[in-house]
């Protein structure tokens, strides 16, 4: 393992942080050994602001390699807008780069006294100065600073407006519009007056056995190229879903309140292919190749959306018209945040407006109607810039909901705005939802795609009724403990392989070997530690619950009139955890039987 | 009596279940498209088998055992093998599960077939209904 540095803005001085084995053993690599070094230094009484608070940005032992789908890292710390751990993970180049410039991770703790950027090359860490880059947009900054470092082969990671105003669901991003979106790091980083970090390695991602990992990536990668997921996510990108989402009444709509919207052709990934797809990006070294290029006619090429962008901006707020979702979340990137959090509290603004909660008097004339996204377009802006009503929604759909006395009306978990995937098409999502350590997430496990049909007999995910019941709880743990291997490593959920081949490039890269059970309970470990984090940041299992808006039935659409049994499949999911189910905390024999003796005795003292 | 899958009896049936079949009218009345169906070896069968179908706007226009995969150059292939397609047909697997699970195989646009999951999954309801229970 490369080294993993510490460098404290505040006082500049680096060093290098000691990884005992047996975390490495027990946790591998990503957001699960993040995890562990930093459960000790996520307290109740931690600002995330503060200069105390460390951000984390780490790989995963398959970062960088010409595995499949392996161009990620993750970002860790404490989430300014849940107050709970924040883990938020991203494709593009950056990751790689960092371990080819020899690390596998970087925590930066303190405070710079004005704005900075990180210049790391091939081993050398330096802070610069980034006065006149404060201000610049997320693809700007990368532009002036790879041409003020004369390396235009760089890997520049920045935060835009909103991150440097401490947008609560700002992001961190890199390359063509790839992003730790969630949980709002690119705040944590903004307090820390940290504009970007520049990486260029001249190395490789170490591997223990060479010769037979380049054997085991080949034949994954041709695996994953045959995949039937890899074709749709290839020929149309992660919009893909949107046609058969809708079909199953997945897909929300205005606001979560409508299960069909007649338009949504017009916007899935299938009426992109055909309209205004001129290409298409991967991360480094990935086979999918799943990000989208358009041009609207102007000759611009832009990010073409994703699925989460498209309903958020689209079927969301009623907005069936391409080019303006397509320049939404541009916008969004620009600014630097999270689209799926910025398109939930669009719902929420254009749902109080219609309700007459806010007026024009409110948004500063703004015509907040549903389909409109004129106003939609001002209100971004006025977000990252926490200029007017803008500054209320920028603290997140939880608090701005309750500044008008409606905090019930916010589709939000512990803080973290509700995904495009709804447990009344998909009920594994509730529990999901729930559960997930930072936040009502789709990514700490899709198992949405469980739902469609997606099972996997090696890893023992079976496949129950999309909206069954608790019968399913000890399914959607056992997914959750799967995509926490996943989040470790770091791998993309796209990268749809056996796990015996998973097994082989851990055994290849890291020489460590590890059976798919072992492999489950590293997960499960994982899951459970960062369980134990939030217990003592103040999680209480009163608050694993789904929103109102998603536990009324649809009246229409593919999910119409089904309830979500929420607190039967809650109560099954507690007991296939071993968790408390008073408390929520996991018991002292499901600690022990993971071999979590440093953190049993934390909760249960001797 | 029903007819067994794989049969001519069945392609033929299936047919016949297509053109009258007052839902699948409705749900694939913009689907414009052929396909072969790819029947692997496995369980009985013991060489590959091809059955093409001109679909067409709700319609069947026309259906054919091939005796090579070549003969025809369908807009969409699906391929699988006997036991599965079997619990496709007899409804034991669900078509999409079978896609997501590696045992079923589509080749052809994948905008075509994503836009229209409902169309191929009445097509394989109709499938089921004509096909005998022990196919």
């Amino acid at each position: 393992m490369q080294p993993i540095t510490k460098i404290n803005l505040s006082t500049q001085k680096i060093e290098s942080i000691s990884i005992p084995d047996e975390w490495v053993r027990d946790y591998l690599g990503g957001a699960s050994l993040g995890a562990r070094i930093l459960y000790d230094l996520l307290t109740e009484d931690l600002d995330p602001f503060s200069p105390e608070a460390p951000l984390l940005f780490i790989g995963g032992p398959l970062t960088g390699t010409l595995g499949p789908a392996v161009g990620r890292f993750v970002v860790c710390g404490k989430s300014p807008a849940t107050g709970l751990w924040a883990e938020s993970n991203c494709g593009g180049f950056w990751g790689p780069e960092l371990r080819f410039a020899g690390y596998d991770g970087l925590m930066v703790i303190g405070k710079s006294d004005s704005p900075c950027y990180l210049k790391i090359f091939d081993g050398e860490i330096s802070v610069q100065p980034a006065e006149k880059l404060w201000g610049l947009d997320t693809y700007e900054i990368q532009r002036r600073i790879k041409e003020e470092v004369n390396q235009p082969k760089a890997r520049v990671l920045a935060i835009g407006p909103a991150g440097e105003n401490k947008v609560l669901f700002s992001g961190i991003f890199c390359d063509h519009g790839r992003a730790a979106g969630r949980t709002g790091l690119g705040a944590v980083m903004g307090s820390k007056m940290l504009k970007a970090i520049v990486v260029k390695g001249s190395g490789k991602a170490p591997l223990e056995q060479p010769e037979n990992f380049n054997n085991i990536r080949s034949l994954s990668n041709r695996f994953l190229k045959d995949d039937v997921y890899t074709k749709v996510f290839h020929d149309l990108g992660t919009a893909s879903a949107a046609d058969y989402s809708d079909y199953l009444g997945i897909m929300p709509k205005k606001y979560y309140s409508q299960g069909s919207f007649d338009e949504v052709g017009k916007i899935s990934g299938s009426k992109i292919s055909e309209t205004i797809l001129v290409g298409t990006k991967a991360c480094h070294g990935c086979v999918i190749a799943c990000g989208r290029v358009v041009d609207l006619g102007d000759g611009n090429h832009r990010k073409g959306p994703e699925y989460e962008t498209i309903v958020g901006l689209g079927p969301n707020i009623l907005n069936s018209d391409l080019n303006s979702i397509v320049k939404l979340g541009e916008l969004c990137d620009l600014f630097g945040l999270d689209t799926i959090s910025m398109g939930n509290i669009l719902g929420l603004a254009y749902k109080m407006y219609a309700e007459g909660i806010i007026t024009k008097q409110d948004t500063g004339g703004l015509d907040l109607s549903w389909g409109q996204t004129d106003g939609a377009m001002e209100l971004i802006s006025m977000v990252a810039a926490r200029k007017g009503i803008g500054n209320i929604i920028a603290e997140g759909a939880k608090k701005f909901a309750k500044a008008f006395g409606i905090e019930e009306e916010a589709v939000q978990v512990n803080g973290l705005e509700v995904p495009y995937h709804d447990p009344r098409g998909a009920s594994g999502m509730g529990l999901v939802y729930a559960t997930s350590p930072r936040g009502a997430c789709h990514n700490k496990s899709d198992y949405f795609f469980v739902d469609w049909g997606q099972t996997d007999e090696m890893i023992g995910i079976e496949y129950y009724s999309r909206q069954g019941g608790m019968e399913k709880s000890a399914n959607v743990a056992r997914h959750q403990n799967f995509r926490t291997v996943f989040d470790a490593l770091v791998l993309c959920l796209f990268a749809n392989i056996p796990g015996e081949m998973i097994v082989d490039l851990i055994k290849f890269s890291m020489g460590r070997e590890y059976s798919i059970k072992e492999l489950l309970s590293s997960g499960e470990r994982a899951f459970n530690l960062k369980r134990c984090i939030n217990i003592r940041l103040g999680l209480k299992r009163a608050t694993e619950k789904l929103p109102k808006a998603l536990l009324n039935p649809l009246e229409d659409g593919g999910a119409a009139g089904y309830e979500i049994p929420f607190e039967k499949m809650i109560d099954a999911y507690y007991d296939s955890r071993f968790w408390d189910k008073a408390t929520g905390i996991p018991t002292k024999s499901k600690l022990e039987e993971l071999k979590m003796q440093d953190i049993v005795r934390d909760f249960y003292p001797i | 009596m029903k007819p067994k899958f794989p049969s001519p009896e069945w392609l033929n049936a299936l047919c016949e279940k297509l053109n009258n079949d007052e839902k699948y009218s409705v749900i694939a009345a913009k689907w414009e498209g052929d396909m072969t169906i790819v029947v692997e070896p496995g369980g009985e069968l013991k060489e590959p088998l091809y059955y093409y179908l001109d679909l067409w706007h709700g319609k069947c226009r026309k259906v054919a055992i091939l005796k090579s995969q070549d003969e025809e150059k369908p807009a969409f292939i699906l391929t699988s093998n006997f036991d599965n397609i079997s619990q496709i047909m007899s409804g034991k697997l669900d078509p999409m599960q079978a896609m997501l699970t590696r045992k079923l195989k589509v080749q052809g646009s994948m905008a075509v077939i994503m836009r229209s999951v409902p169309t191929v999954l009445d097509f394989v309801r109709c499938a089921r209904e004509v096909s005998d229970e022990n196919s």
